[in-house]
């Protein structure tokens, strides 16, 4: 008898394994009907996923298979913009299937390279970072969207440019990655300081200041994460200068604003106002756990700021410090954020087109109904000018700051990602990491130039 | 009737046995040695995403001058060179302790020593990282003790990130190690030791002359699995260091998935590393067998 009960336990066990890995390769874009099946069943489904996959994306002529991967966030507005065309087009219907995106880029590398392209979806989210590389690498996965209705001057200069690959748009901007400085006011008033004292500064001033801040109150003002190079990318963006030239070639070695950033990030980490932490969740807990003053990211970090209710009030948000020595520094820049991608298998592209043309490219009743509820900051600059945007947050001291937030995103600089943008960014961590165990920098701006163009390959 | 027959009971027993095996032969055929094959041809191939094109061994020249790589070739050779004999002295000593006669709770203890076996190769490795965090446990012991002021980053230092690697790697196959030894050492009949014992050997000379001796066909086994299991090191990289700092942890495997998948994805070359790895694995395996087969 006890040896049946365990067997029954274990089959159990098993049974509910297998379903949960069922359920997880099903995003491939299997129909989420089979999200009311039991876990057998949908384990069965995967297995002949290529056939029902077919199904989904020609499906009726009016059902669009979508990717994305925060239910929270870019999930909750493509439901939000559903809600939104299907005003118009009563018969119209998403199937929205929550995919990470690290597996949308596998599976968008696995669906490419073996030229099999039945198993993408009709419109995919896709990290803006990565929008240039794989574009690039797979021309024939993604649809041009310049013949399209969809206006792309609404949308800031520089947000558009990581979708625009030979001339050509292949992406309509979504979130927002504009860069905010958020400092804690209570730490900065045992200083001295407001958060006044923070806004159009430098470099050499937010260096200045955040020495008074360790004395005061023994807190650095910044933490970032060992090994990535976000803060650069920004400290380069916000000067217009990117780690590529217009032709794709490495701009690193003799890259005056180069240069500077890293000597200002050595200065930083010397100077304890900025302490490096070894991964995201010890980033966020800085930040959750009071242990920094501040931080200074895309405006996606509000999300995590927010989480600390008790704190409502006493949080400030303005721009980012700029550089000195280089020509057009600015105190803007931009970090992250994603664009809504067209694939090739979408059989139906003018309902694609006219859906987003009609909802992220121009509704701003869309935007006014996401942002309460996700904090999804639109970078469609009609709806910056939207109410709600300028409705007053009382967690940041009664400021209007999305409306200002939306301000900050027209002024930031637009610069080049390149195709090979998460090699620059590993060449360049590597180099910010030895340089601040005290290595010089011109010889490790010279390596990271070297490791660069061994990966493209001169 | 007159065909079955002339089929020999030995001949039809052959025949049953192939047919179970087919099945099974046919399956790895498809599943392993097919993409085996087709990851060669790959690994002459370069170019950006879809668009390959042969241009014969470029790949494999390549990667002995990229500068990453070979990092991650050292790196994983330190992993190995003092992770693995390390882990399988332990296991061994472990092994012999609880085959003792006289212990008590011997279930207990293999159970304990057993079950970081059991454990998620990614949740583990997120638990050395908590532990080691700068707020970590580890830091707070420690500072207490008075052993450090100020919290140390174990993981922000090359050399303290590499050792973190190599006790996690430790604390996780040392049991899974230790089951195979134990399961020799049952093979090892207790008169020997008991005639030893007459004999006048002591503990350790039973340990040196009659366990290891007897057990070298498992240690073979075990060194040849962990030698091979280092080699392709993926988990712990990945999620304890991500590779860092400045790539002095990276492995490998971490290099080739970062080649394939996140950078612009270079198959070819990814495919030409693997092999390399293929290569090592084969040659590292043939020197032991070599060494570790007594037989004339």
């Amino acid at each position: 008898m006890k040896k049946r009960i365990i067997a029954l336990l274990l089959s159990l066990v098993m049974t509910v394994g297998l379903a949960a890995c069922g359920s997880n390769s099903d995003n491939g874009g299997t129909s989420s009907t089979g999200n009311s099946g039991t876990g057998t069943e949908d384990a069965i489904v995967t297995e002949d996923g290529a056939a029902a996959d077919e199904g989904t994306t020609s499906e009726g002529g009016n059902t669009l298979t979508v990717w994305c991967w925060d239910p929270a966030f870019n999930i909750a507005a493509m439901e939000a913009a559903e809600a939104v065309y299907q005003k118009e087009n009563p018969d119209f219907e998403l199937n929205i299937v929550e995919t990470p995106w690290e597996d949308v880029q596998k599976k968008l590398t696995t669906a490419a390279t073996s030229g099999d392209l039945s198993t993408l979806p009709d419109i995919m989210l896709m990290q803006d970072n990565a929008f240039q590389k794989n574009t690039i690498s797979y021309p024939d996965a993604f649809v041009d969207l310049s013949g399209s209705a969809i206006d792309f001057s609404n949308f800031g200069e520089s947000k558009v440019a990581y979708s625009v690959v030979n001339g050509a748009n292949y992406g309509v901007p979504f979130d927002n990655g504009t860069c905010i400085g958020c400092y804690r006011i209570d730490l900065l008033e045992q200083a001295g300081l407001t958060v006044d004292d923070f806004t159009d500064i430098t470099w050499s001033q937010y260096i200045e200041n955040g020495k008074k801040v360790l004395d005061a109150t023994g807190k650095p003002l910044l933490s970032m994460i060992a090994g990535e190079s976000d803060l650069i990318c920004e400290m380069l963006q916000s000067a217009g200068a990117s780690m590529f030239n217009e032709d794709g070639s490495a701009n690193l070695v003799g890259n005056s604003t180069m240069e500077e950033i890293m000597e200002i990030y050595v200065e930083l980490v010397n100077a304890g106002v900025l302490v490096e932490v070894n991964d995201w969740t010890e980033y966020t807990e800085s930040i959750t756990k009071g242990s920094v003053a501040g931080t200074i990211n895309g405006c996606w970090i509000l999300a995590t700021i927010q989480t600390l209710e008790d704190e409502s009030g006493n949080w400030g948000i303005t721009n980012m410090p700029r550089l000195e020595k280089v020509a057009g520094a600015t105190n803007y820049s931009n970090n992250g954020g994603s664009s809504w991608a067209v694939t090739s298998n979408c059989e139906n592209t003018d309902l694609a087109f006219d859906f987003l043309a009609k909802t992220f490219a121009g509704s701003v009743e869309l935007y006014e109904t996401i942002l309460p509820s996700t904090g999804a900051m639109a970078t469609y600059l009609p709806a910056g000018d939207s109410d709600v945007y300028a409705e007053p947050q009382e967690f940041f001291g009664s400021e209007a700051i999305y409306a200002k937030i939306t301000d900050y995103s027209e002024k930031v600089p637009s610069n080049i990602t390149g195709v090979y943008y998460y090699e620059a960014r590993d060449a360049v961590a590597t180099a910010v990491t030895n340089a601040v165990g005290g290595s010089d920098i011109a010889k490790e701006i010279q390596t990271a130039e070297d490791t660069l163009n061994f990966n493209m390959g001169k | 009737m007159k065909k079955k027959k002339r089929i020999t009971l030995h001949r039809r027993e052959s025949l049953t046995g192939w047919a179970f095996l087919t099945s099974a032969a046919l399956l790895i055929l498809i599943m392993s040695f097919v993409p085996i094959i087709k990851a060669f041809i790959l690994s002459f191939k370069t170019g950006i995403g879809a668009n390959m094109e042969y241009t014969g061994i470029t790949n494999y020249v390549r990667m002995f001058q990229d500068g990453v790589f070979m990092q991650s070739l050292k790196n994983t050779f330190f992993y190995l060179i003092i992770q693995v004999p390390i882990m399988l002295i332990l296991a061994l000593i472990l092994a012999s302790m609880l085959n003792g006669r006289n212990l008590r709770l011997k279930g207990l203890f293999r159970t304990c020593i057993f079950l970081p076996c059991a454990t998620s190769l990614v949740s583990y490795a997120i638990v050395f990282k908590s532990l080691f965090a700068s707020d970590g446990l580890v830091n707070l012991i420690l500072i207490k003790l008075g052993i450090l002021d100020t919290a140390y980053n174990f993981l922000g230092n090359v050399g303290s990130a590499r050792i973190i690697i190599i006790i996690a790697l430790i604390w996780r196959w040392t049991g899974y190690n230790m089951v195979f030894y134990l399961s020799g050492l049952q093979n090892i009949e207790y008169s020997v030791y008991e005639a030893a014992k007459i004999d006048g050997a002591g503990v350790f000379q039973q340990f040196f002359r009659i366990t290891i001796p007897l057990l070298r066909p498992t240690i073979l086994l075990t060194t040849i699995m962990s030698v091979n299991g280092t080699l392709q090191l993926f988990d712990e990289s990945v999620n304890l260091t991500n590779g860092g700092p400045a790539n002095g942890t990276i492995t490998m495997s971490h290099y080739i998935y970062n080649v394939s998948f996140k950078y612009v994805p270079g198959f070819g070359y990814a495919a030409a590393m693997s092999f390399l790895i293929l290569v090592l694995v084969a040659v590292l395996a043939f020197v032991q067998m070599k060494v570790g087969d007594k037989r004339d």
